[in-house]
């Protein structure tokens, strides 16, 4: 064969693999590929030698016109990859962003702490068998006092500073009436939390006039003091921390008999006396006691047959406990600054 | 309650607790009569000395102030600076040093005062926290010595308790009673009380005739007193009734409060001759009947409460207040001293019903031991002899039909030890019993019959034994278990659970969590919602009247609020004017209204939005389009899917009238949603865009949870088709696209605008909309005739509902 046939094959494909080296985008890099190897490309024309050429040379130059597309093909295939590549890196360079801020702000909604703190305790109490009740805040007297063994002219309505509505009508002072619904509506044993606002005709820098109060009851057959004080203290230390520790000292509510005040050891100062619990070390945070039979008595429920144990706890106390919110007037205020904390 | 330890060592041999103040205060607490506070006398009176002043100056700067030189000790004398001007030369005073903290954490300490140095305070009786009407500085007597502690001089050395005792414990209302307390606490002795017993031969029933008619009294005694010389208290009594923050007024009137402190038992001194008739009468009072206290109040009864009168007219309201008719006053000279006991109830009543609340009422509302009326009555008359003579006479009255009893109460170890949760100890048990002075029985191992003493009113049924042993062993005795859990729990309440939701949805939305008080200020709320009619056609309960407060704390909480959406509109503006933007609340809680005579308490939701992300005045989505959002999400958590936003003809008032819309979920009005009135946004100066919502959750609630089927997914080619619509710039699409979803059926996958145009290339009047169709069958891939079909369809539809063209 003709070595300049060769020769000419050889420098169609030198100087394709130039240009190709040479292009700087991809469609540069295409419009020489068309160049060389398009259907009027100069490797396409210099098929055109083969005519010319003797019979026997003919299988030969096929082959080599065919090795030379083939190595053009590979060559143009990784420049345009490499093109490519650099390509996307130019468009992502372009399109740098600063992370290091927000540009877009599509915040999370917060839980008010009250309701936070309410579904946690519910959630705790709940791994006990305790279910949720709720009852109108719009209160019969008689289950808000009476059928609490609170009667008419009792010096214990004292304790609680009433809002009425009218002759028979009172807004709840506690969470305490649903205790009663719950006697009245199911049949025990039972294991319930009530929960909600309460109102109470008092408003001061730590008073709210509507708070809210989370009470639990427990009615079965046989209960005891130490199963009341069992369970205050696992609650106290799963809504507080392990380290806790609960305080019970006798007092006086109408509806419980024994009862008791509970105190827990001052998260804050962990016993050593804060401000918050007033340097004694221990924070009040609820009453509790069993069931007073006279309540039983009220809702027709056999006593000794079911005995029972109550407690109710504020939980904006609670709230300011956990947290330590310095000042209970912001649970009313709404304030974004103080909800979007929680 | 005020507790003086000096009275109750009368009593009580407590004097080893006077330097351990707080270890009698633990146990006091630990048994149920809680101590707020500890006030040592001697520790605020620390650095408060009796001074001499040695010269009265002018102060050079000022013509009110003066500028003493006090001797202080022996041989030291220190300048002070002094504003009072009823002292000179010579005077005895009370001088508090620098370091010396005054009642009320008043810290003395150097100062200079108009550039004179002073260096201490002369002090006057309200500055030593003494309750004791006086002008200017205490002047003491000549012969004070100079330097002596204060405290040492007035024998101020007392610590006072004040004592939290809850309304069952009526028998601890008294420093006796406190002391047979502590007796049973300590296991001490309690010594009696002394009474007068030495009668002159002359009759109390012959000077004063008495009637009892009424079951409310039920016990009525009386001694009769001649000759008693009304005068100022001798210094002790003074002294043991401000120990207690009681002031002296005379010296019958100060015994007869003294015994009620002492023993519990109000009492009451009428001038014997002030009585009408010589005659007292115990009635209830006539309806309309008029009575003017001793503290000048005018009462007019009811007509069931129960006074003592004499002859003619009312002199006290029972177990209240004395009359001003018959008082003891200086010219005094035979009284008539009355102990009595009264309904507990009824006593509680009348003073309520009449505003008057005395120690005495308190008393008796609480209960009064009936077994002590007469000692105490002849206590005070001991008293009285010896601090203002006169003779007493014998042959007192004592009216008391039904003698109180206190019925035994069984009880047994074995109940004890169960409710408590530990074995309970017999012998213990026995020695508790007897420490409260109650009557033991023994019926058999373990079984008893104990009687409480009169006094513990509390003390009635099996469970006040148990809770007297666990108080008397120690709460901390009892140990921790928790109730087998052998129970199937039930569900909580399906409300709760279904809020929860509705509020975490809310939160993921970007809306914060707000709760509102359940009271308004009525005129406030109907101001901001005008016509609660047009708000029933939004789908509330809702009334002109509001459920009213009989007892407001403040006209500004004087209602049950209708609205929850003026609640969490005030938030917003708050939250405004506090320099927050923007932001986003709701609140899910109640209102109220009144139906048939029944509360109707509706659960609302609320949402508020306001401002933007970007900043005061760029644009962004309007808050309207955000709140709607977060209600579309809400739907579609509680799976309702057919609901429609629709402009009516009965606008929100405080809404924006080209923003607002009633929400409908399955054709039924569920609530309102649109842009605060730019009139309110004004007026509250808020400077962003206010949207609100308001939605009745009962409804949209009813037959939650609703049942969640899974409905397979096509696997076949989805056809999406975009359309241009010129139509009338009025028109609302809403509807329109609903009648796509239902003319196509289930081949239409979603419909929704992507574009809204108004502007030069279109009439005034009109706007040009981008719908975007999306179409998909779950058989096979849409053929071309299919899809003409359901063009065609979108077509009509259009032409039928908006009226419009193809672009």
């Amino acid at each position: 064969m003709e070595n300049n046939v060769q020769n000419q094959l050889k420098s169609i494909k030198d100087s394709a693999i130039k240009d190709f080296t040479k292009a700087q985008s991809t469609a540069e890099l295409y419009n020489f590929k068309v160049q060389y190897l398009g259907k009027s490309g100069a490797l396409t024309e210099a098929m055109k030698l083969m005519a010319a050429l003797p019979k026997e040379d003919k299988p030969l130059f096929g082959k080599l016109v065919n090795e030379v597309k083939a190595e053009l093909e590979t060559v143009y295939s990784d420049i345009e990859s490499k093109i490519k590549n650099k390509e996307i890196d130019a468009k992502m360079q372009s399109e740098k962003l600063d992370l290091s801020f927000s540009a877009a702000s599509f915040p999370l909604g917060h839980e008010h702490p009250i309701f936070k703190v309410t579904n946690e305790i519910v959630s705790i109490m709940s791994r006990l068998g305790y279910s949720l009740r709720t009852g109108p805040l719009i209160e019969k007297d008689y289950y808000n006092f009476e059928a609490l063994n609170i009667p008419p002219n009792h010096p214990a309505r004292d304790m609680q500073d009433t809002f009425f509505v009218d002759e028979s009508h009172v807004l709840r002072t506690h969470t305490s009436p649903i205790q009663i619904h719950s006697l009245e509506n199911e049949k025990p044993p039972l294991r319930i939390i009530g929960t909600g606002s309460v109102f109470r005709c008092d408003s001061d820098i730590s008073h709210l006039p509507n708070f809210h109060q989370i009470e639990g009851m427990c009615v079965d057959e046989k209960v005891s003091m130490a199963d009341l004080k069992g369970t205050i203290s696992f609650f106290v230390k799963e809504f507080f921390g392990p380290n806790l520790k609960t305080r019970f000292r006798p007092s006086f509510f109408p509806f419980t008999e024994p009862s008791a005040e509970v105190d827990c050891s001052c998260p804050i100062c962990k016993g050593k006396g804060c401000s918050l619990c007033k340097q004694s070390g221990w924070i009040e945070i609820g009453g509790c006691g069993l069931i007073n039979p006279k309540v039983f008595e009220f809702a027709k429920i056999p006593y000794p047959q079911w005995q029972g144990f109550a407690f109710g706890f504020g939980i904006e106390r609670m709230a300011i406990i956990k947290y330590g919110v310095d000042d209970i007037r912001h649970f009313p205020k709404n304030d974004i600054r103080f909800l979007n904390q929680f | 309650m005020k507790i003086s330890l000096q009275w109750l060592n009368d009593y009580v041999d407590v004097t080893d607790y006077f330097k351990k103040t707080d270890e009698l205060a633990a146990i006091l607490t630990r048994a149920g009569l809680e101590v707020e506070e500890i006030t040592d006398q001697a520790q605020a009176l620390n650095h408060v000395v009796i001074g001499h002043i040695t010269l009265k100056d002018k102060h050079p700067k000022s013509d009110k102030l003066s500028l003493c030189q006090v001797e202080v000790a022996k041989g030291v004398t220190a300048q002070i600076v002094c504003g009072a001007q009823n002292h000179k030369t010579g005077d005895k005073v009370v001088v508090a040093l620098p370091g010396a903290v005054l009642p009320g954490n008043f810290a003395i300490k150097k100062s200079k005062i108009r550039d004179m140095e002073s260096n201490g305070m002369l002090c006057s009786f309200k500055e030593l926290g003494v309750d004791k009407p006086s002008e200017g500085i205490v002047i003491l007597p000549a012969d004070a010595p100079i330097g002596l502690p204060y405290a040492d001089y007035a024998g101020q050395s007392d610590v006072t308790f004040e004592l939290k005792v809850t309304p069952n414990r009526a028998d601890c209302l008294s420093h006796y009673g406190l002391a047979r307390e502590i007796g049973c606490l300590l296991n001490r002795p309690v010594k009696k009380i002394e009474i007068f017993s030495k009668f002159s031969n002359q009759k109390t029933t012959d000077k004063i005739k008495l009637e009892v008619n009424s079951d409310l009294c039920i016990r009525y005694a009386g001694r009769y007193m001649s000759g008693v010389k009304i005068g100022p208290s001798p210094e002790w009594l003074k002294a043991r009734l401000e120990s207690i923050g009681m002031n002296s007024i005379n010296n019958v009137v100060d015994v007869t409060n003294y015994v009620m402190l002492e023993m519990g038992q109000p009492l009451h001194a009428f001038d014997a001759d002030s009585l009408a008739k010589s005659t007292i009468q115990v009635r209830r009072a006539q309806p309309n009947e008029k009575f003017k206290t001793l503290k000048e109040q005018d009462l007019t009864f009811k007509g069931d409460e129960l006074l003592i009168c004499d002859g003619e007219k009312a002199v006290a309201l029972a177990g209240v207040i004395g009359g001003l008719n018959s008082g003891v006053s200086e010219k005094t000279q035979n009284i008539f001293i009355e102990s009595a006991n009264f309904n507990a109830l009824s006593t509680r009543k009348s003073a309520r019903a009449n505003g008057i609340e005395t120690d005495s009422a308190y008393r008796f509302a609480r209960g009064v031991d009936a077994s002590q009326t007469l000692d105490a009555m002849d206590r005070a008359v001991l008293l009285i002899s010896q601090c203002a003579g006169g003779e007493a006479f014998g042959n007192h009255h004592d009216v008391y039909p039904k003698p109180v009893t206190k019925n035994p109460i069984e009880t047994n170890i074995q109940t004890i030890s169960d409710r408590l949760g530990y074995a309970a100890d017999a012998s213990l048990f026995e020695q508790f019993m007897s420490g409260l002075q109650c009557k033991v029985s023994k019926k058999s191992t373990g079984v008893y019959s104990v009687t409480p003493p009169l006094f513990r009113f509390d003390m009635e049924q099996e469970m006040d034994l148990v809770e007297e042993y666990a108080r008397l062993n120690g709460y901390e005795k009892i140990g921790e278990t928790v109730p087998r859990f052998d129970r199937s729990p039930t569900q909580h309440d399906a409300f709760y659970i279904l809020k929860n939701k509705i509020s975490n949805v809310m939160q993921a939305s970007g809306f914060s969590q707000a709760f509102n008080y359940a009271f308004t200020s009525r005129e406030q709320e109907q101001k901001f919602m005008q016509s609660a009619k047009t708000l029933q056609t939004y789908g509330f309960e809702i009334d002109d009247e509001s459920v009213m407060i009989r007892n407001p704390l403040s006209e500004d909480l004087n209602s049950m609020r209708r609205l929850t959406s003026f609640s969490i509109w005030k938030n917003t503006t708050e939250n405004f004017h506090m320099g927050n933007e923007r932001g986003q609340l709701f609140e899910i809680g109640p209102a109220f209204s009144k139906s048939d005579g029944r509360y109707i308490e509706s659960n609302r939701l609320a949402i508020s939005s306001w401002g933007n992300e970007f900043g005061l005045y760029s644009n962004s989505t309007p808050n309207v389009y955000k709140v709607r959002s977060a209600i579309e999400k809400l739907f579609s958590l509680l799976g309702i899917n057919s609901y429609t936003f629709k402009e009516i003809e009965a606008k929100v008032s405080f809404l924006h009238f080209g923003q607002n819309a009633q929400i409908l979920v399955e054709g039924k009005a569920v609530g309102f949603i649109g842009t605060i009135h730019p009139q309110l946004i004004q007026q509250e100066k808020i400077r962003v865009d206010v949207a609100v919502a308001e939605l009745n959750l009962d409804l949209i609630c009813l037959g939650q949870p609703r049942p969640m089927r899974f409905k397979s997914v096509s696997a076949f080619q989805a056809v999406v088709r975009d359309f241009s619509f010129v139509v009338d710039s009025n028109k609302t699409m809403g509807d329109f696209m609903i009648d796509v979803k239902k003319s196509l059926g289930s081949v239409c996958k979603d419909v929704h605008i992507f574009d809204i145009y108004q502007g030069d290339k279109l009439d005034q009047n009109q706007k040009s909309i981008s719908v975007r169709v999306t179409l998909q069958s779950g058989e096979a891939d849409l053929t071309e005739a299919q899809i003409t079909e359901n063009v065609n369809k979108i077509m009509v539809s259009a032409e039928k509902m908006i009226g419009a063209k193809l672009r």
